[in-house]
């Protein structure tokens, strides 16, 4: 009768469904392939764009010269997209994922600044002396030009069009003011984009749950001064907070990633405090308290995992906006000296007398698109997490 | 009464949805003679409001389709007819109410203005004064005091029987034929309800419409329906008059929902009751059904010499009304005030009353869920307000507490397992994570659950089998009393009655003392031994089940029992 098991209902977590009910749409089939596009090109740079050899042969000694010039966080990088790999193959529950994944980030950091000592000096013009390119065989990475190669050793060099050298180069995207050349400087700058978002979003985010959570809990006084705070923290202009910080301390990718992350939480602080005013009168957390269970367990066990879904829209756009806010500041002049970062080329593009389009095109056409796959992500999130909308996604059924 | 007002033919209903096709009505056939009430009584998903809603095609046309049957309304068939022309039936001939009457009214317009401007939908010739005039008639008709002065009311200044009453003012404005109820009296409390089905019954009386009636309360069946429909899965199994069906009924279904009835429940536990109680024999019948209370061991339960495991004096539980800019308190609802009460050991003890009575707050408060404001609650005489999270810990397990929303009683991201074993482990119950397992799963052989529904979330059961996971959440610390607050509202009436012969045999292999909330008379006469009634935070009278349900001595206590619509008739 009405009480018949549904034993036909497929065992699957609650995040499960909201992906199948996710997955199925072309935007975000777009957007997860963006971004995988641009994680594949932030994690392996060194090996897809540079200008010395991936492996060489002289003389039966087998070198390989990228792996020489690694820098401390080219391994660091590889060592975390190894990390999460293996942490997405093994089959483990959330929790113990993420301390998993935290503890191994964090050798992986000691380990890379302990032990990986590339040569000081690094001049690509060597890589094209007969030293290297006199081998019995050499391969090289599909770029052969590293993001800072200014290629002084040809005669002519400085602004030219894609496809457009004459010397026997070649520049799919052609070649900046300085002879660098623009693709690989592209690829080079994926990884400043993605690691600003991911890294200035989970600053946030932890401030965010943890104060949100806090306040969503104990209510009463705690939420008083949690709201007050919050609403200081909203009052703050990022971006002229993050000018007068670089005009005071200098330029730094990490400054950047954690002014915007410590200024940005009060969005999630927002989500998290609502969801658990709710939760916590909700039965089954009635129940936990009046079980006795610990608090830790009532709040990370029982709260957290049932209100962190408005989280993911949040977060999606969260990413966004950061890389938004790297860009602009690159663009305004104030980003990175030494590497080259999409909101950067821009600000070349713009300030160089002739208009090059190519120059213009394709980092604002990357910007374009990233923003845009993240939010194609949070707007699919969104309408999965939303109940009224997932009933007719098909998560319910 | 020769040609029918509304006669359904083999009606077919099919739903699609995600290229599955469910036949939520299946050849149903009945129909309404003018004047009369034809009420569809059924559990959920039985297919009763799709039925009403096929009436007047308001199903969405992309997911219902009808592949068979017809509806002849006044000897035209609905299913054939255009929109356009269905749109002047709607409203104008064919009227409804819906359940929930807080949704159901425009929250941005006056109640004034919604029920004009229905009547200028149907007569556009109408001028604004006569709309007014009709408007206001209506109010009055459906007796709501003061109809002028609260035309302009906006429907959260109305209480939910006055939205209710609005509502079916609405529907009568434009003097339908046919009245479809969906449910109408299901949101409201007993004693509302009373008044919404006598006005309904008068208004019938008046203006001679009939009524499709959609219900799963045959108490309110045996007061409103001359004729009776039971549905099940989509078929109706039964059609006869209301007498008939609910003296005699033929269809093994009909006789099982009667039997599932609390008023008709056998409480016969341990063989404390011998005296074989026959569905509607007469049995179930007011004062009679009581005397099954007086069995020889009431003096057991009912004794001087039980001590009290609980007792609880002068609580008061008040939460403050914060007002202007510095959220000065100026005033508390007060919604537990001065109650005093003690509950012996071993007994089941009913705490009944209307919503907002603060039934649910005194059961939390005696939990510390919700903070005393002031009082003291004593279990095994030691003192509980006052003690910190800490002190409390170890008193926990002695009391729990079950829920009445199976949808939110349980944790949706955790196994069952996990669910059922955290307490354990947080109390350091069992050696290891095998023995909690093991004593979960005790648990569970006691709930009359298989054991792999361990390794299951709580998405994959029913809403009868969740409320018994969250009793076997509440039993796994094996405690001495358990709060259940209204642990069957939201249940068909068979699974309720599973849950409480379920209850009453577990009450009595692990020795529990129950605090029973509810607001359904029917379960506290089968169920407690006990019953206090509250009333605006206070408790108005209390006293032995058959004392105080045979024989009430307050006027709330005899207002709220003359209000509940019994099986009984004639």
């Amino acid at each position: 009768m009405t009480d018949m098991t549904a034993h036909t209902v497929s065992r699957e977590t609650f995040f499960r469904r909201v992906w199948r009910a996710i997955w199925p749409r072309i935007g975000v089939k777009l957007g997860f392939a963006w971004v995988g596009l641009l994680v594949f090109m932030g994690v392996f740079a060194p090996f897809l764009a540079n200008s010395m050899p991936l492996l060489m042969s002289k003389g039966g000694h087998i070198s390989a010269p990228v792996l020489e010039y690694l820098t401390v966080e080219d391994v660091f990088v590889l060592a975390v997209f190894a990390l999460v790999v293996v942490l997405a193959w093994l089959r483990l529950s959330g929790g113990k994922r993420v301390l998993l994944f935290l503890a191994g980030t964090l050798v992986a950091a000691v380990l890379a600044n302990l032990l990986v000592k590339p040569p000081a000096v690094k001049i690509y013009d060597d890589f094209r002396t007969p030293v290297y390119t006199e081998a019995d065989w050499r391969m090289m990475p599909p770029v052969p030009y590293a993001p800072t190669d200014y290629l002084r050793d040809y005669p002519e060099h400085g602004l030219e069009q894609p496809l457009k050298a004459t010397d026997g180069r070649f520049h799919l995207m052609g070649t900046e003011e300085n002879g660098a050349d623009v693709f690989s400087r592209m690829i080079h700058a994926s990884r400043i984009a993605l690691s600003i978002g991911l890294i200035a979003t989970s600053i946030s985010m932890v401030i965010g749950v943890v104060l949100g959570g806090l306040m969503g809990y104990f209510s009463g006084v705690v939420d008083m001064i949690g709201m007050r705070l919050v609403e200081i923290f909203e009052a703050i202009p990022t971006l002229f907070l993050l000018l007068t910080f670089v005009a005071f301390f200098g330029r730094s990718l990490y400054m950047m990633m954690i002014i915007i992350g410590v200024t940005s939480w009060s969005g999630y602080a927002r989500y998290i405090r609502a969801e658990f005013l709710k939760l916590r009168k909700q039965e089954f957390v009635q129940a936990a308290v009046a079980s006795g269970l610990p608090l830790s367990s009532i709040l990370f066990r029982h709260m957290l995992p049932n209100g962190v879904a408005p989280l993911l829209v949040a977060a999606s756009f969260g990413v966004a906006s950061a890389i938004l806010a790297e860009a602009t500041l690159s663009f305004l002049g104030l980003g990175l000296v030494g590497e080259p970062s999409w909101g950067q080329m821009l600000d070349q593009a713009v300030k160089s007398s002739t208009f090059n389009w190519w120059m213009a095109a394709f980092p604002g056409g990357a910007i374009f698109f990233t923003v845009f796959a993240y939010n194609l992500i949070g707007e699919a999130f969104r309408d999965a997490i939303d109940p009224k909308l997932s009933r007719n996604a098909g998560v319910g059924s | 009464m020769s040609q029918p007002l509304l006669e359904v033919r083999n009606l077919r209903t099919y739903l699609n949805s995600g290229g599955r096709t469910v036949k939520a009505v299946d050849d149903v056939s009945f129909s309404i003679p003018k004047g009369e009430t034809f009420c569809l009584v059924g559990e959920s998903g039985s297919g009763k409001s799709i039925s009403a809603l096929s009436v007047i095609r308001l199903l969405p046309q992309g997911i219902a389709s009808h592949p068979g049957g017809e509806i002849l309304f006044n000897g035209q068939d609905i299913l054939k007819l255009p929109e356009d022309a269905l749109r002047g039936i709607r409203g104008s001939q064919i009227a409804m109410i819906f359940q929930e009457p807080m949704t159901s009214l425009n929250p941005v317009f006056s109640v004034g203005e919604q029920i004009t401007e229905a009547l200028q939908l149907h007569h556009p010739t109408m001028s604004d004064e006569e709309a007014l005039e009709r408007a206001l008639l209506a109010l009055e008709q459906v007796q709501i005091p003061k109809a002028r002065e609260r035309f302009r009311d906006y429907p959260h200044q109305l209480s939910g029987g006055q939205r209710q009453r609005v509502m079916i003012a609405m529907a009568l404005a434009c003097e339908p034929d046919l009245l479809i109820a969906d449910e109408p009296t299901t949101a409201l409390d007993v004693t509302v309800q009373a008044e919404i089905l006598r006005l309904l019954r008068q208004l019938q009386d008046d203006t001679g419409m009939s009524t499709l009636f959609i219900t799963h309360d045959f108490g309110v069946v045996a007061q409103m329906a001359q004729q009776v429909g039971v549905m099940q899965q989509g078929k109706l199994v039964e059609v006869g008059s209301t007498a008939q069906v609910l003296r005699h009924p033929q269809h093994a279904y009909t006789q099982q929902l009667l039997a599932a009835v609390p008023e008709n429940l056998v409480r016969n536990p341990g063989g404390r009751n011998p005296s074989p109680a026959l569905p509607l024999s007469g049995k179930g019948a007011r004062g009679d059904g009581t005397s099954s209370y007086s069995s020889p061991d009431k003096g057991r339960l009912g004794g001087v010499s039980s001590p009290a495991l609980l007792s609880i004096r002068n609580l008061n539980v008040w939460f403050p009304i914060k007002k202007g800019l510095l959220r000065r308190t100026v005033d508390h609802v007060r919604a537990v005030d001065d109650v005093s009460l003690d509950i012996p050991k071993g007994q089941i003890v009913a705490l009944v009353g209307e919503s907002g009575c603060g039934k649910t707050t005194l059961g939390r408060a005696v939990l510390q869920l919700e903070k005393p404001t002031s009082g003291s609650i004593q279990l095994h005489g030691q003192e509980l307000t006052g003690l910190s999270a800490r002190e409390l810990r170890p008193l926990r397990p002695k009391m729990q507490i079950a829920f009445q929303d199976p949808q939110s009683s349980l944790n949706p991201r955790l196994l069952v397992e996990t669910t059922l074993t955290e307490p354990l482990k947080a109390h350091g119950i069992g050696v290891n994570q095998e023995e909690r397992i093991e004593r979960a799963a005790q648990i569970l052989d006691d709930m009359q659950l298989p054991r792999d529904a361990l390794w299951r979330y709580p998405h994959e059961f029913s809403g009868g089998q969740r409320q018994r996971i969250g009793l076997a959440r509440a039993l796994v610390l094996n405690p001495e009393f358990i709060v259940c607050d209204e642990i069957t509202s939201a249940l068909d009436v068979s699974v309720q009655a599973e849950i409480l012969q379920l209850l009453l045999k577990i009450r009595d292999e692990h020795n529990l003392t129950l605090l029973f909330i509810t607001h359904n008379i029917g379960v506290v006469e089968y169920l407690s031994d006990q019953t206090m009634v509250m009333y605006k935070g206070k408790i108005v009278e209390r006293g032995a089940t058959a004392e105080v349900c045979g024989n009430p001595q307050e006027d709330y206590t005899q207002k709220l029992l003359s209000a509940v619509p019994r099986l009984l008739f004639n």
